[in-house]
């Protein structure tokens, strides 16, 4: 008996050995179908038009004929950089709502999600509330705020404003970009919050009581031994925050339609690659909002894995 | 719009679409397209979702089936989306007939080759328009790809009844100095004297329009538009100038309105001028018989002697036939129905004012207002479309409309705008 297992093992392994290394037609075919679909679906739906823009920005195209296309150089982005000022206002917009998101709401997200992670009374109220915004769109919440604040919309109406005296929530450069800001945040902070208090509930809760044993205080706590703690859910609350803030687009649109009320990028590629005025100076704005999002993305990548490498 | 989105409804061709790309829906709509024959189903692309033209393009469908035994299917989009898309549109699998605009704009597509000719639709019923609608309506080729609907002039509206009770008469401004007058008389009523709106980005292409017309004459507006003259010439700054003038009889709210938004303040007897066209007569209609009968229009005022009240921006709306189609001749057939004078007899029927373009149309059963329009228009020697109708698109929209919009904000910035204005027009792609 005691031979008879002592033959089968070295059997047995070479098998799986065996197994490991040669796959059948079958298995081939298999795998090639599993890998092969969804990476043709992939280049085919992300890469090329990826790489058919970038080479787009560099050309003057209608967007119709294949054959009218005619290299441009680096015409578009000269145009762009120089001669149209509305690039500018968009960048500042863009800039302004990145700062907003990074410095108040993704904080104010990670805020309440702590909070409520605290379990204080009425928690799962809150948690509800807050959350509510982030199942609709973006615009669908553009739709929703401009019932609200638009001049014969239902705040005006409230305040008893007649359309000609009505409060131009949109239209005044002075608080326009902070009511769209303030609109995108309600939504914004929701988003935060659920993914940081997922992040929250997966903290081992020994280490808080640790901390606290060694009479570190709340803010201690959460700087010290949360945050650290939190470091893979920290880095996709970044991404995202960095990727909402520079792809901004539905609402305004839903709000401005492609004319310049608000400009920021996302709409500016719209407007200059839709309709008649179609432009491949859409497309060099396209790569300018791309390269604008993946580089701090990169980096901050980067430098992250480097630090878990150590 | 104000009420862009209760109007929303979603684009059926772009649910299409959305399937086509999804991949079997790409051989489904091969197949049906393959399928139409000449006698077959037409579909219409009607580029509105507003109640009273929605009215109008129904009821030529109906005359039509009626009439032929063919079925039309009329498919309803908001009109900024469909302008929006219609590229794409008219590359991919587009409604036989489509609703559209004259000149440039319908230029564009026939270079490119996606618009059928229509000049066999021309030699069966041209006689039924005028000369200058013919040329309007050919392409670069010297072949038709539009036929003429309606137009509607643009001018100074405002509702009689106010005015009788302010005891002002309209009709008697003639010049600059007499419109001043009486906007500083409504201002000191407590009115808006002259309605604005520009968050749509076009609205005020209007006033520009007329204002250049009248100061500088039609000649260099055509050209400015064409790029023989340069934004940057005094003359362009002496109509900012002028315009400026009419900042502080405006709402303050331009850029919070949309033409519609505007047009409310008139209706609802806040504002005593509205400089648009007069197609919003059928909104006014919609409220009331009473409200549409207090409605009446008159030229802009003249500025410079030399040009009088000589020129008057009147587009010509209408309807083409996209190549790509599927069913030409159905399209071709449905257009010449649509635009000849049984077409216009089907719209009327619905009781919906209509200045057709077309010469059979009895003009003798025009209401007031309707025959003001035509009065308004017979005093212009020359008629031009529409900023956004007269140059490249790839200006008017993406440039001069935020550059308006601009301007409004910091009017002081004529210069610096006006400037930049000529050095994106220098930019543009060579065509």
């Amino acid at each position: 008996m005691s031979s008879a297992t002592a033959v089968e093992k070295p059997q047995a392994k070479a098998k799986k050995a065996n197994r490991r290394r040669t796959f059948s037609k079958r298995d081939r075919f298999t795998l090639g179908v599993f890998i092969g679909v969804p990476t043709f679906l992939h280049v085919a739906l992300v890469w090329f038009p990826a790489v058919a823009t970038i080479y787009l920005s560099f050309t003057y195209w209608t967007g119709i004929h294949i054959g009218d296309i005619q290299w441009a150089g680096l015409a578009n982005y000269e145009n762009i950089f120089f001669n149209t000022p509305i690039f500018w206002d968009a960048l500042r917009v863009n800039v302004i709502w990145l700062v907003w998101f990074g410095a108040i709401a993704t904080p104010l997200g990670i805020l309440l999600a702590y909070q409520i992670d605290r379990e204080i009374r009425g928690s799962k109220f809150y948690q509800a509330a807050y959350y509510l915004p982030v199942v609709l769109s973006l615009a669908v919440i553009g739709i929703i705020w401009n019932f609200l604040l638009r001049p014969d919309g239902f705040v005006n109406g409230v305040l008893g404003l007649e359309i000609s005296e009505a409060v131009s929530f949109f239209g005044d450069d002075r608080y326009n970009i902070w009511v769209i800001l303030t609109m995108a945040s309600w939504r914004h902070i929701g988003y935060i919050m659920l993914l940081y208090l997922a992040g929250l509930k997966a903290v081992d809760a020994t280490l808080r009581e640790a901390a606290s044993i060694d009479g570190a205080t709340e803010w201690q706590t959460f700087r010290k031994v949360v945050f650290p703690a939190m470091a893979p859910v920290n880095i996709i609350v970044i991404v995202i925050t960095i990727i909402e803030s520079l792809r901004a687009f539905d609402m305004i649109y839903i709000i401005y339609g492609s004319s310049g009320g608000l400009p920021i990028l996302g709409v500016l590629v719209f407007q200059n690659i839709a309709g008649e005025g179609a432009s491949m100076k859409g497309a060099a704005y396209a790569v300018i909002l791309f390269l604008l999002s993946i580089v701090p993305i990169i980096t901050y990548l980067r430098q992250q894995f480097k630090e878990d490498m150590k | 719009m104000l009420n862009k989105i209760t109007g929303h409804e979603v684009d059926r061709r772009l649910l299409l679409k959305g399937a086509a790309a999804g991949g079997l829906g790409i051989a489904g709509a091969t197949m049906l397209a393959g399928c139409s024959s000449d006698s077959g189903p037409v579909s219409f692309g009607v580029r509105t979702v507003d109640e009273s033209p929605v009215k109008q393009a129904q009821a030529i469908v109906d005359a039509y089936t009626a009439k032929t035994g063919i079925e039309v299917t009329p498919n309803f989009t908001e009109s900024n989306a469909f302008q929006n898309n219609l590229s794409q549109y008219l590359q991919g699998t587009p409604d036989d007939a489509f609703q559209w605009m004259a000149g440039y704009r319908m230029q564009f597509f026939a270079d490119q080759g996606l618009l059928e000719d229509v000049s066999s639709v021309w030699d069966e019923i041209g006689d039924q328009f005028s000369d200058s609608y013919k040329i309007a309506s050919t392409g670069s080729d010297g072949k038709q790809y539009f036929l003429p609907q309606s137009w509607y002039p643009w001018g100074l509206h405002f509702r009689k009844s106010m005015m009788a009770e302010i005891g002002m008469s309209p009709d008697d401004i003639y010049n600059w100095d007499d419109f001043m007058a009486a906007l500083k008389e409504l201002k000191a009523q407590g009115l808006v004297p002259l309605a604005a709106a520009d968050k749509g980005g076009w609205e005020a292409m209007g006033t520009f329009d007329i204002l250049n017309a009248r100061i500088n004459g039609y000649n260099f507006h055509v050209d400015l538009l064409a790029g023989r003259e340069k934004w940057t010439d005094d003359k362009v700054k002496e109509v900012f100038r002028h315009w400026e003038m009419l900042l502080p009889y405006q709402n303050t709210n331009v850029l919070d309105l949309e033409w519609d938004g505007a047009m409310q303040l008139l209706l609802q007897k806040q504002a005593g001028f509205f400089m648009n066209g007069s197609w919003f007569g059928g909104n006014f209609l919609e409220q009331s018989q009473e409200d549409y009968d207090d409605l009446w229009i008159i030229p802009f005022p003249e500025i410079n002697p030399d040009n009088g009240r000589d020129t008057i921006d009147a587009p010509l709306d209408g309807i083409a036939v996209a190549k790509n189609g599927g069913n030409p001749s159905g399209g071709k057939d449905f257009v010449q129905f649509a635009a000849s004078i049984e077409g216009v007899e089907a719209q009327l029927a619905t009781g919906v004012p209509l200045t057709s373009a077309n010469n059979l149309q009895d003009t003798s059963a025009y209401d007031p207002f309707q025959k003001q329009q035509q009065a308004v228009m017979a005093e212009a020697k020359y008629i031009t479309q529409f900023l956004d109708r007269d140059t490249r698109p790839d200006f008017a929209g993406p440039v001069v409309g935020p550059a308006f919009q601009q301007w409004f904000k910091d009017p002081s910035s004529t210069d610096s705008i006006l400037e930049s204005l000529q050095s994106q027009w220098d930019a543009l792609a060579p065509l």
